[in-house]
């Protein structure tokens, strides 16, 4: 790369994040104003909903809510899982049967864990996943891969009393 | 009396045929919210949904298992209402000579009532300890259960239906509904080939420790099989098929409770053809007091103790050792109350001096085959972990 080529790119990235922060102050004016002065901008109106759900029976799969509040080290308490790329994915996909205990119980490597959705999908109802599969696998296979325990473990976390 | 009634909706007219009372553990409406119904906030839940739960090794120090620590181990949502009045129990299948239903009441009034003590033990018990790991709930030590059940003998009931000579298996079909809420979807149909259906000991039953099933166990009515995968007990019991052929239904084929034919290494993908399904359950033994973790005062003497089983077989010797197994010592074992259930051991332990021990419990079956001190054959879904039980002990 020469000196030129350097300062082009020095002065695109500084574009980029002039822009990322206007984009930035716009929003919080708008979230300002909005919150300020039309609280109740995008609260629905009661009886065009109840209309809705009349004429609509799709319901929504629960999406679990992924704030700040709820998430300790790393966690996502409500449901245990570890909080990376694609969790959200994984809570509303993987949590649609059973608890996600199952999921954050097991260890597996990416393969592994392909065999596991497999087997649900060809005997425990399981839909095809389309492109949230590979999102899913890699979260999975990153965050729940198998540790070597060797043969037999050391006795852990003990809590010593008095006999 | 008053909480079934409202459950189901009107009188229990047999409910004198009980026992006991008929109130079902765990079937109170308003006890969903905290915990399992039924059930002990004690046991550690592997998954809330569905329910699977164990019990700690130290609670288990009862030779009956009082019914709200028995482990639970569910494959879909239990039946929410439940009418006893009503229930049926259908036997049917390639193998008899005219299916024939009959209701609960039926079973009680023309059939001889039997009870048992019967060792159920999940067939995954231990798999936390697989490496490579293998998947599903991973169940520590305390996935198995000896409680006192009560009903009438299957071999009883299919004489009176009549079975052909060609029967080879039974498979059970209950009132649970698959996690995706298909309701013509089975959630989990096992069974075992017809001589050890045909034992005295294989139940149908409609109470536990003298009283009504808890809920998670399969009220109001199961079929229980002691020494094997407690998975062929089937919960809720509606149906069983007498079959002309190996059962084959879900949970049944593939890797589910199923071992390879041989021992294979760790981590071997094994193809389903080479997998043969898993009937008795091995020897095996728990330490159930003290709780890993006592401290001993110095000089001081404290005993251990526990069970033992061995599916389908009576455990002939029971020993400990407090030196990693360099020696071995023998404990009083007693015979179990009758076949299959499992049996108390005991013994005294004098710490040599200061310092950190574990005490090692090891089992021998009456062929002499004594439980691994690691983990035994490796298999792809976990199943068979015999390895001894282990506790932490110090002397001050
Ligand atoms: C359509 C329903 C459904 C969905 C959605 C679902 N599962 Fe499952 N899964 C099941 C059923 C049924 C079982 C068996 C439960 C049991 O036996 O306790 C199961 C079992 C499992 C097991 C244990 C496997 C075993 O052999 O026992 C794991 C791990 C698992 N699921 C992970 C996942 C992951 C990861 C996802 C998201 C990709 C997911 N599940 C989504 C139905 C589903």
């Amino acid at each position: 790369m020469d000196d030129k080529s350097l300062i082009e790119t020095a002065i695109r990235q500084a574009k980029k994040t002039i822009n990322i922060g206007l984009m930035v102050m716009v929003f919080c004016l708008f979230w300002f104003v909005q919150n300020q002065f039309y609280p109740d901008l995008f609260q629905g109106n009661d009886n065009i909903s109840q209309l809705d759900s009349l004429q609509n029976d799709f319901v929504e799969p629960p999406m679990f809510e992924l704030d700040s509040a709820s998430i300790e080290n790393g966690i996502h308490i409500p449901t245990g899982l570890i909080v990376d790329d694609g969790v959200q994915d994984v809570m509303t996909t993987c949590g649609a049967c059973h608890s996600l205990d199952l999921v954050t119980q097991n260890r597996a490597t990416e393969e592994g864990w392909k065999e596991i959705i497999v087997w649900m999908q060809e005997t425990q109802g399981l839909w095809d996943l389309g492109d949230r599969e590979e999102i899913i696998i890699t979260y999975l296979g990153k965050n729940y891969a198998p540790e070597n325990t060797g043969r037999r473990k050391n006795l852990e976390n003990v809590e010593w009393y008095n006999l | 009396m008053a909480t079934l009634a409202a459950i189901v909706g009107s009188k229990v007219v047999f409910a004198e045929n009980f026992p006991d009372e008929l109130e079902p553990i765990g079937l109170e409406t308003n006890q969903q919210d905290d915990g399992i119904p039924g059930k002990s906030n004690q046991l550690k839940i592997l998954n809330s949904k569905p329910w699977n739960a164990e019990t700690p090794p130290h609670l288990l120090d009862d030779e009956v298992t009082p019914s709200h620590l028995m482990f639970v181990r569910n494959n879909g949502i239990p039946p929410t209402e439940v009418d006893v009045q009503n229930w049926t129990l259908t036997i049917d299948g390639e193998s008899v000579n005219k299916p024939i239903t009959f209701g609960i009441k039926e079973l009680m009034n023309d059939f001889d009532h039997h009870s048992y003590n019967l060792t159920l033990e999940c067939g995954g018990n231990g798999r936390s300890e697989f490496n490579p790991p293998a998947k599903g709930n991973q169940w520590g030590l305390g996935a198995v259960a000896c409680t006192k059940w009560t009903g009438v003998r299957l071999k009883d009931i299919l004489n009176k239906v009549g079975i052909k000579d060609n029967a080879v298996y039974i498979g059970y079909y209950g009132a649970d509904t698959h996690l995706t809420g298909d309701p013509d979807k089975v959630v989990i149909s096992r069974g075992v080939p017809i001589k050890k259906a045909l034992e005295d000991e294989t139940l149908i039953a409609w109470a536990m420790n003298d009283k009504a099933i808890p809920a998670m166990n399969g009220y109001p009515l199961r079929l229980v099989i002691g020494g094997w995968p407690a998975s062929v007990s089937g919960k809720w019991l509606t149906r069983i098929s007498v079959r002309d052929k190996e059962h084959d239904g879900p949970k049944m084929g593939g890797h589910s409770y199923r071992v390879p034919k041989f021992p294979v290494p760790p981590g071997t993908k094994v193809p389903d053809d080479q997998m043969k399904i898993i009937e008795s359950m091995p020897v095996k033994s728990i330490i159930t007091y003290p709780k890993t973790g006592a401290v001993i005062p110095k000089g001081g003497t404290f005993e251990v103790r526990g069970n033992a089983w061995a599916g389908d077989l009576k455990v002939t010797k029971m020993e400990i050792s407090i030196d990693f197994g360099v020696n071995w010592t023998k404990c009083e074992l007693k015979d179990p109350i009758n076949r299959l259930a499992w049996q108390r051991w005991s013994t005294k332990v004098k710490l040599p001096e200061f310092g950190y021990y574990e005490v090692w419990a090891r089992a021998t079956d009456e062929k002499g085959v004594a439980q691994p001190m690691v983990l035994p054959g490796w298999n792809p879904k976990g199943y068979l972990n015999n390895a001894s039980h282990r506790i932490a002990v110090r002397q001050a």
